[in-house]
């Protein structure tokens, strides 16, 4: 080995601001997350929603029947929320929990950056990722529509604000999830199973409970269904619907907000009893 | 350069620092103390990690409370335990670790590079991290706790886990830092030995509590009252003529402590003279920080620590 003195001889630079620390971690966190297992499943997402909905507008087309509600068809089964609960638990449920791990998280906030910075990047990084499964496949099979002068560009806007409503909540619930289970333990495959296991539970459950006590209102309980009686409303579907579209949208987004606080609290114990 | 007033920090209902007021000018710190005694809690307060429970602190002159960013902007820190990212490569580790501490990409690029290069992972700042020895894992924590450049670093247990040749090499790259100038150093260390010859002031910690804090040349000469003498020969007859001569010493074996008038040491030759007995060590009682800190630690009422 040998002993030499690091060449710091030059001027002092000028260092960069907290935004530029927020994205590098964020980038580093989007990249960290592509392994061939999400990016099949992503692929999966893009090709079965565009070919289901390109169909199908094409159809309805064909047969005159073509409205905003046509667009709908990804969302007429749970699938497409089961497959963004396979990309959240992918590549969110080791955000936190690999730092806390091994220990990396340490080093974060040691460094001239918050404690909402580090969070802020991790959930954007992971949100990134959700949008991208959750928000991208139905704009892309709307793209393909209008390029082949299947529907009208007026129609397609309509059906993409609903795709980008749909999604928005859809990603902000899953990525909340992700993260504040992923802040709960040092291992990714516990966080995963647990993001799974909860959602299962609340779809199989929900129903259940509701069915034997016969209050409706339990319902809400399952993310799933509430992502798809927001996604019949803002597509045109006329009720009835499992549960309030409105509630339920209400239910996603506060359920997601709360749970990146959650997530927050949990980095900020971890610090201090130095996990 | 470090300055503590009066800082508390408890932990539900242990205390792991007590009433702790010091100030340390710029240099090599050592921060000493077993096991437990607050050192890498007072490491986490002067990064603004913890608050103090009463108490306030000061590192290069702000408040780590009030100002986290910009203390941390100015300090690097490397954890005693292993926290790096298994999945980087060490070059790609630093580099991150710089761009996150505020450095541009180049920047943090080429000071990744030179760093790795000053702490001898040359050759191995392409491997994955998870490939890297214990040694070498010891050597990319300091890169990434000097890749910015900070003006002063925190060092907690460098040689922690190191073998004695792996120890000697992280100890000489810090002593090589600290020449380099413009750059300070918290060595927080249980082995004591570590900071001999290293350190220039040192703040010695046991159970929470301050033993002593300020240069390490002040400290051992104002504890150092008596002398060792090692004999060969009638140690009886030696004590005898020591006392003939106005000097009590107390024998342990053939090791004699005394109090030397002025530290003249011509009674102790004289004894030896008389009694035909041979000298085989005179000196100060304390000569390192470790028996400093053992002599500190006899002190405290209570006597030492278990």
């Amino acid at each position: 080995m040998s002993i030499a003195a690091p060449r710091y001889g030059g001027a002092p630079v000028a260092r960069t601001g907290r935004i530029y620390r927020l994205l590098t971690i964020f980038h580093r966190e989007l990249l960290r997350r592509f392994g061939l297992g999400t990016m099949l499943v992503v692929a999966l997402t893009y090709l079965a929603v565009t070919l289901i909905l390109t169909i199908n507008i094409e159809f309805a087309s064909l047969t005159g029947t073509l409205s905003l509600s046509t667009f709908e068809t990804p969302y007429a089964s749970p699938a497409w929320p089961f497959l963004m609960l396979i990309v959240a638990t992918s590549v969110g449920a080791g955000s936190i929990a690999e730092d806390v791990g091994n220990r990396s998280i340490t080093l974060y906030l040691s460094r001239p950056i918050r404690r909402v910075d580090y969070l802020a990047a991790k959930a954007s990084a992971t949100g990134t990722w959700m949008v991208i499964v959750a928000v991208g496949p139905g704009l892309a099979g709307l793209a393909v529509a209008l390029a082949l002068g299947w529907a009208p560009a007026s129609l397609v806007l309509s059906g993409a604000g609903a795709f980008v409503a749909t999604g928005l909540l859809a990603s902000v619930f899953f990525t909340g999830l992700a993260l504040a289970l992923s802040s709960l333990t040092t291992r990714s495959l516990y966080a995963g199973v647990a993001t799974f296991g909860v959602v299962l539970s609340l779809e199989i459950g929900g129903p259940l409970v509701s069915g034997l006590t016969g209050n409706t209102s339990v319902a809400y309980a399952s993310p799933i269904t509430d992502i798809l009686s927001v996604a019949q409303s803002a597509f045109g579907i006329s009720g009835p619907y499992a549960t309030d579209p409105l509630t339920s949208a209400a239910l996603l987004a506060f359920a997601g907000a709360f749970l990146v606080i959650f997530a927050g609290w949990r980095i900020s114990r971890v610090e201090v009893v130095g996990e | 350069m470090l300055r503590t007033d009066s800082v508390t920090k408890r932990f539900d209902t242990v205390e792991a620092l007590s009433n702790l007021s010091v100030e340390l000018s710029p240099g090599t710190i050592g921060l000493v103390g077993p096991n437990g005694s607050g050192k890498t809690t007072l490491l986490r307060l002067l990064l603004g990690l913890l608050p103090p429970t009463s108490g306030s602190l000061s590192v290069l002159g702000r408040d780590p409370q009030q100002e986290p960013l910009a203390v941390r902007e100015q300090v690097g820190y490397m954890p005693e335990h292993d926290c790096l990212m298994p999945d980087l490569s060490g070059v790609g580790f630093v580099a991150y670790m710089g761009r996150v501490s505020g450095l541009p990409r180049e920047t943090a690029m080429s000071r990744a590079h030179e760093v790795l290069e000053f702490v001898g992972l040359r050759e191995q700042r392409y491997r994955k991290i998870r490939e890297y020895s214990v040694g070498m894992r010891q050597r990319v924590k300091l890169a990434q706790a000097i890749v910015h450049d900070p003006p002063l670093c925190l060092l907690d247990e460098p040689t922690s886990g190191l073998d004695p040749e792996g120890r000697e090499e992280m100890l000489g790259l810090v002593a090589a830092l600290s020449r380099l100038g413009g750059r300070n150093f918290v060595l927080s260390t249980h082995l004591l030995p570590d900071t001999e010859g290293l350190v220039d002031q040192v703040l010695l910690l046991n159970e929470g509590k301050l033993l002593a804090a300020g240069p390490v040349t002040r400290l051992l000469s104002d504890r150092n009252p008596e002398t060792v003498v090692r004999i060969l020969g009638d140690v009886p007859g030696f004590i005898t003529a020591l006392s003939r001569r106005g000097v009590e010493a107390r024998s342990q074996d053939s090791e004699l402590r005394l109090v030397l008038p002025s530290g003249d040491t011509r009674p102790v030759f004289e004894a030896a003279h008389e009694t035909r007995t041979q000298v085989r060590y005179l000196g100060p009682s304390v000569r390192t920080i470790e028996d400093l800190f053992l002599k500190l630690v006899d002190e405290v009422p209570g006597g030492p620590a278990p």
